[in-house]
């Protein structure tokens, strides 16, 4: 296997197929920083040039990280599908490209081939695609998942309401909620970072909400983004309700060890939702990611930060998930500078994510040392929208007073739902319409009153 | 929004390869010659049976059945009732499929109402066709091949207009009918060569167009 | 068929009788009336639901909608939130503040801003001159080595972080502290202090520094302290506090809580998370936690005419 490519009589080599895919990355600050990109432009196309031929067979033989170094590597690996794998396993990564945007080639298609790809593939074809390319073919992947109600439908856009409080107050976390969902936000889930990583605090949001939901028979889930074991505490031992368990994932074992977890340990949490998780299911895991989560902790082993997140993914899916989002601008500009490095990492983590069978919903979003203007973030939103993402976030004008950052209002949701004929998840649809906050998929007469929920 | 086209929405076609018989005898089609069926249904009846007729065109199929539903699509049975039902019949499964790709092409592309108000809620079919085919020559009395004006409006505004048309042009009504139809319009065929067809229809859509804009000119009585 | 015949008749009589606008006339115009203010929230006005909001949370709340969107209004608060955090990620300390206010001035091995933004690991550590001079003119052994610096915020260095800087001292020596050479430095990040407070030799490093801008809020400051500081330190071995401004933690109460801060650790001679805060909970307030963000009052920007 000669890694070279040729432009314009100059010759490019590589030393790995890590490397090319690296190389082959659209420019980004933090692969920049971690000394994986390519030298210039033209070197990069030379990578992608070689990265086109690779077999999909090479690259699941090649994964970035070897698979007697890393958990995930091996479970990828392990328990990757066979059959649908040697349907696809002589393509190259240019054919998979074109096979994914062929007009035959439809979402159920690629469902069906999707348990066979391994992470590295998915992101090496992203490194091939243009960003509409990866709007073109996200629109397309079916993935469509079921807690209390069902996400992913076609035509269909859903939003997790972000009510986040500096202090936790739980009266503060309410009254974010009632206004969200008074202007059609919350049927992908009612979400809160909380600042007290507690058992007890966790348990205390989740048992509010959980009120709140009763109260006015909203057909949506919770979940209070505490870390894991936390949340297994909340659950097993204060015994509150929840609907879904969340937890940060990154793409390498030891990534995951700065983050405090594991395979076995996700394992077991899954475990523990199967049998005392609140929502209806079958779906009942939340995972967020982020493209430079490894870098932050210096467990990227050499590789870029596209494909570092796609493995994030190849983790996820063990699980089912109901949801998984990509927090896209929030890690800062070391790692995606510009508004256009955010716009294009926000496409490719949904492409990834969906190609590899996952409900993406995607936190468009910056932080305020950024580059990126609050246009250009709404812009971003429309794209994801049209390119099939199943939820943004929704939080009261976009900003979240816990952690300091930008990201979709409350607002944006119907301006998106409005521009782009989409409707929140059925369920949650005709509560909208029996509230009497939509009429007809339209603002209706109790748009925006928070006071039409109790 | 005058002289829009009102584009017909199509609302089902299915095909039959090996229709049985007693459908084939029921829906007048001959078993002896016709094995395989094409079923359309749409929301507007006169455009399907320009379309029906374009079938004939192009394949080798007849129009065994063809029937406007009562009342139009305003009130339809069902979802995929429309306001007509249309059958192609052939010996060939191959041939029903080539007419009604025909078929749609022609409800596509070419036979449509016209709105002749800027409220879209009054509509008018001065369709030309340039050569008939073995349906509608049929049904009009023609030969194949020949040219013809097919022309559709309401009451008040046809019975203007026909006045209109058949003065505009070197034409003779091949066949009028008077309102009602089953969907309450009322039609008229004339024949003549191409250019005479035309002006008639193009007359015959003026006038609809001024009535609507005029209804009660030239005074009130 | 490639064109269908009718089609181009009917749009030819179209044109001929002067109908080719493909929209209806306009209808008669009526007179427009002016939409209801709406307005941000502020104390003399504000919805029912914005003013019970206002005493639970910060978030806008009850802040109403047009058709989807925002009102003009709040557009206009918006945006200068926004332009005050973008102004204050932007500005740079000037080179002679420092030497002007009486700090030793340093700077990270960052040459420029972009690079200060894009590369975290050069802010971390002194660029060669600073380290010569830092040998060169600071004092040795103390007990507590404040450094004032620019972080994500010079806008905030430069506005309460000399305050800040005399409150801290003045209560570390009050306590009986050794309080090192007075220093400021450029392009730093936290971990910056670990290098710092390692050759001077002091037993606590604590660094005060513009903390990333939030919405409306580019003055705010953050203070890390770390126990026996040296390179290499991570994040679990620091204590800090975050939001000392005017809104937040005025810079004089937060100087008296870094200071028993800084006391305890040398107390117990550790920082972090192995330090135990429980005995002095009342004393530090908010500086109590690792990671405490006091909810701060959310003020009206945009005044026109005013």
């Amino acid at each position: 296997m000669a890694l070279k490519a040729t432009i314009r009589g100059t010759s490019y080599r590589f030393g790995s197929i890590k490397e090319v895919l690296a190389k082959a990355n659209a420019a980004k600050s933090g692969d920049q920083l971690a000394g994986v990109a390519a030298r210039d432009a033209v070197e990069r196309v030379a990578a992608r040039a070689v990265l086109s031929e690779l077999t999909l067979a090479e690259l699941r033989q090649h994964p970035v990280v070897p698979y007697e170094d890393d958990e995930l590597t091996r479970l990828v690996e392990d328990t990757l599908d066979e059959q649908a794998y040697r349907a696809v396993k002589d393509l190259t990564v240019g054919q998979l490209r074109e096979w994914l945007l062929e007009t035959t080639t439809t979402g159920a298609r690629i469902r069906a081939v999707s348990p066979g790809l391994t992470p590295e593939m998915a992101a090496g074809v992203c490194k091939l695609m243009s960003n509409m390319d990866l709007m073109v073919v996200g629109r397309k992947c079916e993935v469509v998942v079921r807690a209390n109600n069902t996400l992913g439908l076609p035509g269909r856009m859903s939003s997790r309401l972000q009510p986040n409080h500096p202090t936790d107050d739980v009266d503060g976390i309410l009254l974010s909620t009632r206004e969200g969902l008074s202007y059609g936000c919350g049927d992908a889930v009612i979400g809160v970072n909380p600042a007290t990583d507690t058992a007890e605090s966790t348990a205390e949001i989740l048992t509010a909400l959980h009120a709140l939901m009763q109260r006015n028979e909203i057909p949506t889930q919770h979940c209070v983004l505490s870390h894991i074991t936390v949340q297994m505490r909340a659950l097993s031992e204060l015994r509150c309700p929840m609907d879904l368990m969340f937890q940060s994932l990154a793409g390498s074992e030891q990534a995951n060890t700065a983050f405090g977890i594991s395979v076995a340990l996700v394992d077991e949490a899954y475990a523990m939702m199967r049998e005392l998780g609140t929502a209806r299911g079958p779906n009942r895991m939340y995972f967020e990611t982020g493209q430079g989560s490894a870098l932050s902790s210096n467990a990227h082993h050499g590789a870029d930060q596209v494909t570092m997140e796609a493995r994030c993914y190849g983790f996820a899916r063990r699980y089912r998930p109901f949801l998984v989002n990509t927090v896209v601008g929030f890690i800062g500009p070391e790692y995606l500078e510009t508004g256009a490095q955010i716009t294009r990492a926000g496409l490719e983590d949904h492409f990834m994510g969906k190609l590899l069978g996952l409900p993406m919903g995607c936190d468009a979003c910056f932080t305020y040392h950024a580059s990126m203007s609050q246009d250009e973030l709404e812009s971003l939103k429309v794209l994801l929208g049209a390119a099939g993402c199943a939820y943004l976030m929704s939080l009261p004008v976009g900003d979240d007073i816990m952690l300091n950052y930008q990201s979709t209002s409350f607002h944006d949701i119907p301006s998106v739902r409005g521009l782009l004929q989409s409707r929140p998840t059925p369920e949650f649809d005709a509560w909208l319409e029996h509230a009497g906050i939509m009429r007809d998929g339209r603002p209706g007469p109790r748009f925006g009153d928070a006071e039409a929920i109790r | 929004m005058i002289l829009e086209p009102i584009l017909p929405k199509v609302l089902s076609v299915r095909h039959i390869p090996a229709a049985h018989p007693a459908l084939l005898r029921a829906y007048g089609a001959d078993p002896e010659r016709h094995v395989s069926l094409g079923l359309v249904t749409c929301d507007q009846d006169d455009p399907t049976y320009v379309a029906l007729d374009e079938a004939t065109k192009h394949a080798r199929v007849d129009v065994v059945f063809a029937k406007s539903f009562y009342a139009g699509a305003g009130h339809a049975s069902g979802p995929l009732s429309g306001e007509i039902l249309g059958v192609i019949a052939g010996a060939d499964p191959d041939e029903v499929g080539e007419g009604l790709a025909a078929l749609l092409r022609c409800l596509a592309h070419d036979a449509c109402f016209y709105a002749a108000d800027h409220a879209g809620e009054l509509a008018v079919f001065p369709h030309v066709i340039t050569s008939l085919g073995h349906y509608l020559s049929r049904v009009a009395g023609l030969a194949p091949g020949q040219p013809m004006a097919y022309l559709v409006a309401p009451p008040i505004e046809f019975t203007l207009a026909l006045d209109a048309a058949l003065k505009a042009a070197d034409v003779i009504a091949a066949q009028i009918d008077p309102p009602p139809s089953a969907t309450n319009f009322a039609s008229a065929f004339l024949s003549g060569d191409q250019p005479s067809c035309e002006a008639a229809a193009v007359a015959f859509a003026a006038a609809v167009v001024d009535v609507a804009r005029r209804p009660l000119l030239p005074r009130a009585y | 068929m490639t064109t269908s015949r009718t089609r181009a008749l009917i749009a030819a009589l179209r044109h001929q009788l002067g109908a080719d606008d493909p929209l209806p006339p306009a209808p008669p115009l009526p007179k427009v009336e002016p939409p209801p203010v709406r307005v941000f929230p502020t104390q003399r006005s504000q919805s029912r639901y914005a003013k019970a909001a206002s005493a639970h949370t910060t978030a806008l709340l009850g802040i109403g909608h047009v058709g989807t969107r925002y009102a003009t209004d709040v557009v206009l608060q918006f945006q200068a939130e926004l332009a005050v955090a973008h102004e204050a990620v932007a500005a740079e300390l000037p080179d002679g503040w420092a030497a002007d206010n009486g700090l030793l001035a340093l700077r990270s091995r960052v040459t420029e801003h972009r690079e200060f933004l894009l590369r975290p690991d050069l802010g971390r550590r002194l660029d060669d001159a600073s380290l010569a001079r830092l040998r060169a003119e600071a004092q040795r052994g103390v007990d507590v080595q404040p450094i004032l610096a620019d972080g994500l915020s010079a806008v905030a260095c430069m506005g309460s972080g000399l305050a800040l800087l005399a409150s801290f001292t003045r209560e570390c020596e009050g306590r009986g502290l050794t309080v090192g050479t007075p220093l400021c430095a450029k392009f730093a990040r936290v971990w910056l202090a670990d290098e710092i407070g390692a050759v001077v030799g002091a037993r606590v490093a604590a660094i005060l520094l513009g903390e990333r801008p939030g919405l409306g809020t580019g003055d705010g400051l953050s203070a890390y302290l770390v126990y026996d500081p040296k390179v290499g330190r991570t994040d679990g071995d620091r204590n800090m506090m975050s939001n000392i401004h005017a809104r937040g933690t005025p810079p004089e109460q937060a100087g008296r809580r870094l200071a028993v801060l800084a006391q305890a650790m040398l107390l117990q001679r550790t920082s972090g998370v192995a330090l135990d805060l429980s005995s002095l909970a009342s004393d530090l307030g908010e500086a109590a936690g690792t990671g405490y963000r006091a909810p701060q009052q959310r003020v009206r920007l945009v005044e026109v005419g005013s």
